[in-house]
């Protein structure tokens, strides 16, 4: 009886969050409601946004007043969000890997504590400088060298031809910024999972003649497994709703998808950002609704991708456990 | 009741008293300061810094709090009463004048805009460009520097053929409320397909390229050869510092022009007596032979009906200052910007008059 008073407090403090979220979604499911019939289904598959001429009288088009020649289609923004955030994971995952196995195996235990360190404070960098690095080096060294590279090497594949559209500004640009943005994330969940795995796995693999590569491939990486997924999925959930370094590699595409690894893109996040100042000037509000709506689509992508992900390593979780 | 006088008694709050007394003798000397919040534009945001120092040392009795957030913001929170001096790059829509009928629109000083490329081997060379011209580049139909049109204006010019990469801003901007106006006004084409606002639908145009704020524009044109970009003239030192050539534009008397003092002042005055009472008029592609075509005013966007006198009466002492005192060329061309032709400073005096 003497817990209650503090029970219930502290069941309060953790109802706090969930209602958090609910109040989010709720404001936003509201808000954007107008827009979300206004816009029908057009919303997720047009390619057209335009915010329409705010300074003309309003005019009533399916119900809604809206401004002259207004239209929101946020397909492009989808496409840049999906792309930048897969390739950003594609690039992030080997290196990472790669860096956690490093930390693990190959550095003396003295040493590591530092080298971890230094790579986690890459993930305590602020995205800003992520951005300004990704303008004053990145940009540069893709439009002189990695983007003709890539051209030179891999132009066969459609996808990877057309040289450097927007000098070094673009799709490519942006993910190699969220992958070294998400890269310390995913290295330092692994690093902790591989310094966990029992030392009996490990020494049995080595006795049973297995080379250092095997133990590692073999006999510890399996282990790891979940939560190298669930690594993953946090980055995923950083490089989704990046907004201000993304802002300033991205090139700000509008109105048009793109073509190959080197085009303008846009992600929903920035966008959300570089729209919202001039939506605030639409008289009839339906801008700053259909930002709210986006906004949403942004929360059911995440959200799909999380639940995948659960879903992805608890059934990874149960594969590992039957062959045990 | 009982809980309050519970508090009361406690010292805790006593002493909060206290201190809150002492800070509220120490802010202000003789009266209670009384705090303006500007907000907005980002433009006009250095100006507000270079003035409020000056301003207050003068009138102790008000303080200002300037923040940068953007023109939308401006206009937004000082309609919603969050901040008593909005600041906007674009006066308010008729639309918004119609619901408000409180909201003024008042000039502070006049900003203009330059078109600068990035020709390599063009550098100290001004090319000529007009209104159809840059449509025409945004809309996708130009797309080669060697493009007859743009040969035909800048004769003996060796123009490279290249693929012109058309840079424009991603986040709302008075920039590209009055380069698409230019547009607009000057190109029929442009008028009905895309008409003006501080965010533009752009056209899509493949290898063109978004960009944030002014200083993105400067870095990406920069990091962009065969670019062309619009920015303010706030930061030619940036513009210069980065080798961007500076056009020069057709105006409305069909002459090319720079933009210099003497031109963006040519401008103004030719609209000052067009100017109407509330102030609201574009003054891109004015007419004269010397006038420059893309220039602005600079507006500060208050509800005439405030919450108190006290208030009401600040904001008056800070926009006539900064209208008289603050008009200096001392304070505006720190910023590259011009003091307003003494008929507009009339006209915003009669607005500033109305706020209560």
């Amino acid at each position: 009886m003497k817990l209650k008073p503090f029970r219930l407090s502290v069941l309060g403090l953790s109802l706090l969050i969930p209602a958090a979220l609910c109040a989010v979604v709720l404001f936003l499911a509201i808000y954007s409601a107008q827009a979300v019939s206004f816009n029908g289904i057009d919303f997720i598959s047009g390619i057209t946004w335009d915010l329409g001429n705010l300074y003309g009288d309003p005019v009533t088009v399916r119900g809604a007043q809206v401004p002259p020649g207004a239209s929101y289609g946020i397909l492009v923004f989808i496409v840049g969000t999906l792309l930048s955030s897969f390739i950003a994971i594609l690039i992030a995952v080997p290196l990472s890997v790669g860096a956690a196995i490093f930390l693990a195996e190959a550095v003396p235990a003295k040493i590591r504590p530092v080298l971890s360190l230094l790579v986690e404070l890459v993930a305590v960098v602020p995205s800003v400088v992520f951005g300004l690095w990704g303008i004053a080096v990145l940009i540069p060294l893709i439009a002189k060298y990695i983007g003709p590279g890539l051209s030179a090497m891999l132009g066969f594949i459609p996808f990877f031809a057309g040289g450097n559209a927007g000098g070094g500004y673009g799709l490519l640009a942006t993910s190699m910024v969220l992958a070294l943005m998400i890269t310390p994330i995913i290295a330092t969940t692994l690093l902790d999972a591989l310094l966990q795995v029992p030392k009996e796995n490990r020494e049995s693999a080595f006795a049973l003649g297995a080379t250092h590569f095997e133990v590692v491939s073999k006999a510890m990486m399996p282990m790891v497994r979940t939560t190298l997924v669930g690594g993953i999925v946090l980055a995923l959930g950083r490089a989704l709703g990046e907004t201000m370094a993304v802002l300033m590699v991205s090139g700000g595409a509008i109105n048009i998808l793109p073509q190959n690894i080197f085009s303008p893109v846009s992600t929903i996040a920035s966008f959300i950002v570089s729209q919202l100042d001039s939506a605030e000037q639409d008289p009839t509000n339906m801008a700053v609704r259909s930002l709210a709506e986006i906004a949403l689509v942004l929360f059911i992508i995440t959200l799909v991708v999380n639940a995948g992900a659960k879903l992805l390593s608890s059934g990874v979780l149960n594969v590992r456990n039957s062959k045990q | 009741m009982h809980i309050f006088k519970n508090l009361r008694r406690s010292t805790l709050l006593r002493s909060g008293v206290a201190a809150l007394a002492l800070a509220a003798v120490s802010a202000g000397s003789a009266q209670a300061a009384t705090t303006l919040v500007e907000t907005g534009s980002s433009l006009l945001y250095p100006l507000f810094n270079i003035w409020v120092p000056d301003f207050t040392a003068a009138n102790p009795g008000i303080q200002v709090t300037t923040t940068s957030t953007g023109s939308g913001a401006g206009i937004a929170q000082s309609m919603k009463g969050l901040v008593q001096i909005g600041a906007s790059d674009a006066y308010l829509s008729d639309s918004i004048v119609a619901k408000n009928p409180n909201m003024l629109s008042i000039p502070l000083a006049i900003s203009a805009q330059s078109i600068n490329y990035n020709l390599p081997g063009m550098a100290g060379k001004h090319l000529k460009l007009s209104g159809p011209i840059l449509a025409d580049i945004y809309m996708g139909k130009i797309t080669m520097w060697n493009d007859p049109a743009i040969k035909a204006i800048n004769p003996g010019v060796a123009l490279p053929a290249h693929v012109i990469v058309p840079i424009h801003r991603v986040d709302g901007s008075g920039d590209t409320f009055i380069f698409s106006q230019y547009l607009d006004k000057s190109t029929p084409a442009w008028h009905t397909a895309l008409g003006y606002g501080t965010t533009i639908s752009w056209p899509a145009v493949q290898g063109g390229l978004g960009a944030n704020g002014n200083p993105g524009m400067v870095s990406a044109s920069a990091s962009n050869p065969y670019s062309i970009a619009y920015i303010g003239v706030s930061f030619k030192a940036q513009i210069d510092k980065a080798g961007l050539g500076t056009a020069e534009l057709k105006n409305a008397d069909g002459k090319f022009v720079l933009p210099t003092t003497e031109t963006v002042s040519a401008a103004a005055n030719s609209l000052a007596t067009d100017t109407p009472v509330d102030e609201r008029i574009s003054l891109v592609f004015a007419k004269g032979p010397e006038a420059y075509p893309i220039i602005n005013y600079e507006y500060a966007i208050i509800n005439a009906s405030q919450p108190d006198a006290t208030t009401a009466k600040a904001i008056q002492t800070f926009l006539t200052w900064a209208l008289t005192t603050g008009n200096d060329p001392k304070y505006v061309s720190q910023v590259n910007f011009l003091p307003l032709p003494p008929a507009v400073v009339e006209l915003s005096k009669s607005q500033i008059a109305r706020i209560q």
